[in-house]
């Protein structure tokens, strides 16, 4: 009874903690309909698996969610549904709106434009607040491998920032067209990396 | 500059993404019930009593049974109407009114005089209401989302809680909020945002139909019982078994739910005190589960003995029965909601419950006055039919 309530415990503090964080990973990731499902279904499995959650929990519980997406939530839903995200975040407020706005606007943009596998990266860094160590544990691939996938993809979204600045930016649709093309080779470098890197952790 | 767009997408964060919004009090506990019922548990407690885990199924407030079904409903339980549970009915002076003990023990009299024979299912029917607002500015006007649930919770252990969920549609709350529907060009749709938290500015959308256009089929589920016998919740899971030999002595009742206590709200960890708490969960008992007839009595005069019971009224419930209503006030960040339940004495049944926002703050979305939502049980009765 004590190891029970001591298990239940220990799962609540774990997800008092990273819930939010990891519906944010699944609404950035797939948008707010799956967010809910991923959720619970992380959560399940880290029920179910308690005794290998690690501490600190996050980082092994966005792997779950992540595969959780990719098992239940076919790429071109994904895609669909974060361009619906992305065109609720980037939705203009009437009227003036300031510079440091209309800048925050344009970047979100641009890392719609970006492959999946950048997108992903940036997600969990400057928005989930990784370290590139925890990220890599994330997406299941070497410290230093996610550290040269994290400059490549603050390269790109540089680039295709300066690019959308201009007024009005690209259309949701559009975007979300432009990811798809290239989201095979992002998930084809990834699947790769993750059958290396099971290896060299197991 | 590769630092600069780092920090600018940082900074581009949608606010609800923040990982520092609390979790919704409601779909935490759901969540978190749901997480723990999935499975066997902890690998390594499986080789224990699966029985003696403590899961809390997916309500606190005591309608239905630990089904997953319920789940995907009860995400969008939030806010408020006025069609609910608690309109004062006019011609009815305050000379009127019976005080709370009158009302809970003249119920639990009439409790006290009734039979029940367990057959093989504790089958209810109950219709739920939220309200929410629509529209921005002076367009604003509130809708009214209402669900039919109707439950077979097997008197057996190891059968099958078997669940059926019916839509029964939006509709303008008012006749002042239809003549504001009307105005917007009477939409069959309504876009609807729901708080993430209480009283949060963080919505998520809802898309709501018209009714009575949405004739959409049942939802039908079939699950096992939550440990394989966890039938409600009651404080904690019980087993129908001992929902059926919970005491008849109101002290003695009193004293076996205050164990269950442990100092917070039923739905969340926000501190309650042990009177409310004990109204929150015997309120649930006597509404709709399936205990005897001197139980459900019990339960009525343990309710007449607390604090902070008073009497709010001779009202109508949503389905338009009259009855006498016993309340409690709970103070919330977004005001002063009354959790107020409505009892017919004529049979010493209680009809509905409701939560009504008596005294907002400033500033809030859910005007004084209005019914945030209501509970109405029209069936609550053993059967031996299976469902279809």
């Amino acid at each position: 009874m004590a190891d029970e309530d001591h298990e239940e415990r220990r799962f609540t503090a774990i997800y008092d903690e990273c819930r939010q964080r990891v519906w944010a990973y699944a609404v950035s990731r797939a948008g707010r309909q799956a967010a809910d499902e991923v959720v619970s279904e992380t959560f399940a499995i880290a029920w179910r698996r308690l005794a290998d959650v690690p501490d600190p929990a996050l980082p092994w519980l966005l792997g779950v969610a992540r595969n959780v997406l990719r098992d239940g939530h076919r790429a071109e839903v994904r895609r669909e549904s974060f361009a619906a995200e992305l065109g609720r975040w980037t939705a203009r407020p009437a009227g003036d709106i300031a510079e440091d706005v209309a800048e925050r606007l344009a970047v979100i943009r641009a890392m719609a434009a970006l492959p999946d596998g950048d997108r992903e990266i940036l997600i969990l860094v400057a928005w989930q607040g990784l370290t590139p160590r925890d990220a890599a544990r994330v997406v299941g691939c070497s410290p230093a491998a996610l550290r040269v996938r994290l400059h490549r993809a603050r390269r790109r979204l540089a680039r295709a920032a300066e690019g959308t600045e201009a007024p009005g930016g690209r259309p949701a649709a559009e975007t979300g067209q432009a990811g798809a093309g290239q989201l095979r080779t992002g998930q084809a470098v990834t699947r790769r990396q993750v059958a290396t890197i099971n290896e060299e952790m197991s | 500059m590769n630092d600069d767009v780092l920090r600018t997408l940082r900074e581009a964060r949608p606010a609800e993404l923040d990982p520092d919004v609390p979790v919704d009090a409601r779909v935490r506990q759901m969540e978190l019930a749901r997480a723990m019922a999935a499975g066997p548990g902890p690998d390594g407690a499986r080789t224990r009593k699966a029985g003696r885990r403590r899961v809390r199924p997916v309500w606190g407030i005591g309608l239905s049974a630990a089904v997953a079904a319920g789940v995907l409903a009860a995400v969008i339980v939030v806010p408020s109407g006025d069609d609910g549970a608690g309109t004062p009915r006019a011609g009815h002076g305050a000379g009127q009114l019976l005080d709370a003990k009158t009302v809970l023990l003249t119920a639990a009299e009439k409790a006290d005089g009734r039979t029940d024979t367990m057959r093989a299912y504790w089958h209810t029917v109950t219709i739920s209401s939220h309200t929410h607002t629509v529209g921005q500015g002076d367009g604003r006007y509130s809708v009214t989302v209402r669900e039919r649930h109707e439950t077979w919770t097997p008197g057996d252990p190891g059968g099958k809680v078997y669940g059926r969920e019916q839509y029964l549609g939006a509709k303008p709350a008012t006749a002042a909020d239809e003549a504001a529907w009307r105005r917007a060009g009477s939409p069959g749709t309504f876009e609807l945002r729901i708080p993430i938290s209480p009283g949060s500015k963080i919505t998520k959308p809802y898309r709501a139909k018209l009714a009575p256009a949405s004739q959409q089929p049942p939802k039908v589920s079939v699950s096992p019982l939550v440990d394989g016998d966890k039938v409600f919740w009651l404080g904690r899971n019980v087993t129908m078994r001992q929902l059926r030999s919970l005491p008849s002595d109101p002290k003695r009742l009193k004293a076996e739910l205050i164990r269950w206590y442990e100092g917070h709200d039923t739905e969340s960890d926000r501190p309650m005190g042990a009177a409310e708490w004990l109204y929150r969960v015997a309120s649930g008992m006597v509404m709709s589960m399936p205990v005897p007839p001197e139980v459900r009595a019990a339960g009525f005069r343990m309710l007449a003995g607390l604090p902070g019971v008073r009497s709010a009224g001779r009202v109508t419930d949503p389905q338009g029965r009259a009855g006498d209503a016993i309340a409690v006030d709970d103070t919330t960040p977004g005001g002063v909601i009354r959790d107020q339940m409505i009892i017919d004495l004529a049979s010493g049944t209680a009809l509905a419950r409701g939560n009504v926002m008596v005294k907002a703050v400033a500033g809030s979305d859910v005007p004084t006055g209005r019914t945030m939502s209501s509970e109405v049980v029209l069936t609550a009765e053993w059967t031996d039919s299976a469902p279809r």
